[in-house]
């Protein structure tokens, strides 16, 4: 092989064009699916982010209001009229299931006492478990991504550099120039995996620990309420 | 969700456009350096290298570095030729005694003919000690000159020794002598071995600092290896003798004598290697001084030869 004939062939490698675009439309199209379906799950776990994010906020702000007016005195079946219709947030859900069932429990002609207490918690722990899986759910999906992603990156980038290796062998020409492109585009693969995986991981965490706070908060609700209902229960007992 | 998602995709729409517009590739910048030419050349090329200097330019006709000229040892020819001996008698003959060499029987003629006839004063050497005598003669005319100077000077200093009497400190007082300020900037050890040769050349050219342009013929080393095997007693009657090489590494002064003890260069298992090694040994110092070019001394200056009985048996 004649230096000419190097030349030529490093050619079209070496010129290659390195920009962000350039560098996915020369690779293979595995390599190809794998940016993809990166770039599908970044943008995904974003969503989902954002989602949590206000859904945290806004249910949190909830809570703080509801608090505040379940504590304020008010009379408690006015608080239930008010939101029977529509709970907007955790706390508010729980409130009416539990205040449901104590009105079922009055309103109807066989007063039974006995169990009432018991089936108030068991329909709270129900409203409870619902609402924690309302807050967690996709959640899941932050975790997947979080730890998959690199590995796929990982996958798209040994495989980007495998195939530039064999065009490396088929070239028989080892200089840097035509080494490089090949790989630069390889490892395009695993930044796009890391950019989608750390966020998600970052904000899996985070989410997590905002469920269980919020979930901590509901306990707490729910046996502050479950307190409040037993003293009625015994006063109202003949 | 559907707002989290239009969010995250509007997002990464225009994170990706900021990055198609700004990354851009920009290329490393390396500094152009400098070649450094590179000969190749042959170990025959490198043993003949002129000594010279690292940074000396390249030069055609290279000549070895020379600071003095070497003296030339007199060749004590064997067999000199009867036909030119002629000449030379009838100069002798002819002889007026000169008054100014103390000898009983000087042949000043001989002396004042030796410009002209080098060759028959070399002839007439052996036999004659005048020669010899006027050559001794003449290194001594030169410091004193420098003497005589040194008198005038005295003998103009005595008429006033009263007038300063304060006068010692002016001994120290460093005369500028224009001739010698290369001697003053030359910064290299005054003991260091001056290269020398036959012509004196000054101007370094590219080389090895020990390089030695002018190499031992064959004939050379083999008058050298003659010499030492004149006074050679191979150890006889070892078995194995063709193991029995030993080689002594050895330093010569340029006289031709040794300059320190001569060293062995390398070792054998062979019982009787220690025995051929003394007697190599003995014949090395028994058979100084050697008799090699001065020109060359740079090249058996440090010598290793090598003793195998084998050769001594093969004629």
């Amino acid at each position: 092989m004649n230096p000419a004939d190097v030349a030529q062939s490093a050619l079209p490698l070496t010129s290659s064009d390195l920009s962000l675009f350039g560098l996915f439309w020369q690779a293979h199209w595995i390599v190809k699916g794998v940016m993809l379906g990166l770039l599908v799950a970044s943008v995904w776990v974003w969503a989902i982010v954002i989602d949590k994010f206000f859904l945290f906020t806004r249910s949190n702000r909830a809570m703080n209001r509801f608090e505040q007016a379940f504590w304020s005195g008010q009379s408690l079946e006015e608080l239930y009229r008010s939101l029977s219709s529509k709970p907007t947030h955790s706390m508010a859900a729980l409130f009416v299931a539990a205040m449901r069932e104590w009105k079922r429990s009055f309103e109807g002609q066989s007063r039974s006492f006995a169990g009432l207490q018991m089936r108030i918690e068991k329909v709270m722990d129900v409203t409870i478990a619902r609402e924690i899986e309302r807050l967690e759910r996709r959640l899941l999906v932050l975790a997947t991504v979080g730890s998959a992603g690199p590995f796929i990156g990982l996958f798209g980038t040994v495989w980007g550099i495998m195939t530039s290796f064999q065009s490396i062998a088929a070239s028989k020409n080892t200089s840097l120039a035509v080494v490089a492109p090949g790989i630069a585009e390889a490892l395009f693969a695993t930044a796009i995996g890391l950019v989608a995986a750390i966020p998600a991981t970052i904000f899996y965490n985070k989410f997590v620990s905002d469920v269980n706070k919020q979930a901590q908060r509901l306990e707490g609700f729910a046996d502050e309420f479950s307190a409040i209902l037993s003293r009625q229960i015994d006063e109202r007992a003949p | 969700m559907k707002s989290g998602l239009t969010i995250s995709a509007v997002g990464h729409a225009l994170f990706f456009a900021w990055g198609i517009i700004s990354f851009s590739v920009t290329p490393l910048k390396t500094e152009p350096t400098e070649s450094v030419p590179v000969d190749i050349i042959s170990a025959t090329d490198f043993s003949a290298m002129t000594a010279g200097m690292k940074t000396a330019p390249k030069s055609e006709n290279q000549k070895p570095l020379v600071e003095k000229i070497a003296p030339k040892n007199e060749v004590k020819d064997p067999t000199p030729k009867v036909a030119e001996k002629k000449p030379e008698i009838d100069a002798s003959a002819e002889a007026p005694p000169p008054p100014s060499i103390p000898e009983p029987k000087p042949k000043p003629k001989v002396a004042e003919a030796k410009p002209p006839e080098p060759k028959a004063e070399k002839l007439e050497k052996k036999p004659d000690p005048i020669a010899e005598a006027i050559k001794q003669e003449k290194p001594d005319d030169k410091p004193k000159p420098e003497k005589d100077e040194a008198a005038q000077k005295q003998a103009q200093e005595v008429p006033t020794p009263q007038k300063r009497p304060p006068r010692p400190e002016a001994k120290p007082e460093p005369k500028f002598d224009a001739s010698k300020v290369a001697a003053l900037l030359d910064k290299r050890a005054p003991q260091r071995q001056a290269a020398t040769g036959d012509v004196l050349n000054n101007k370094p050219a590219l080389g090895t600092a020990t390089g030695t342009a002018a190499a031992l013929s064959q004939s050379e080393l083999d008058a050298l290896r003659a010499q030492i095997q004149q006074c050679w007693n191979p150890p006889a009657g070892a078995a194995d003798a063709k193991d029995l090489i030993v080689v002594v590494k050895l330093e010569l002064n340029q006289d031709g004598t040794l300059t320190g003890q001569p060293s062995l260069a390398n070792r054998s298992s062979h019982p009787f290697f220690q025995v051929a090694a003394e007697s190599a040994l003995r014949a090395i110092r028994r058979c100084q001084p050697y008799k090699l070019p001065i020109a060359k001394y740079e090249t058996w200056r440090s010598i290793e030869v090598g003793f195998d009985p084998k050769e001594l048996f093969r004629g």
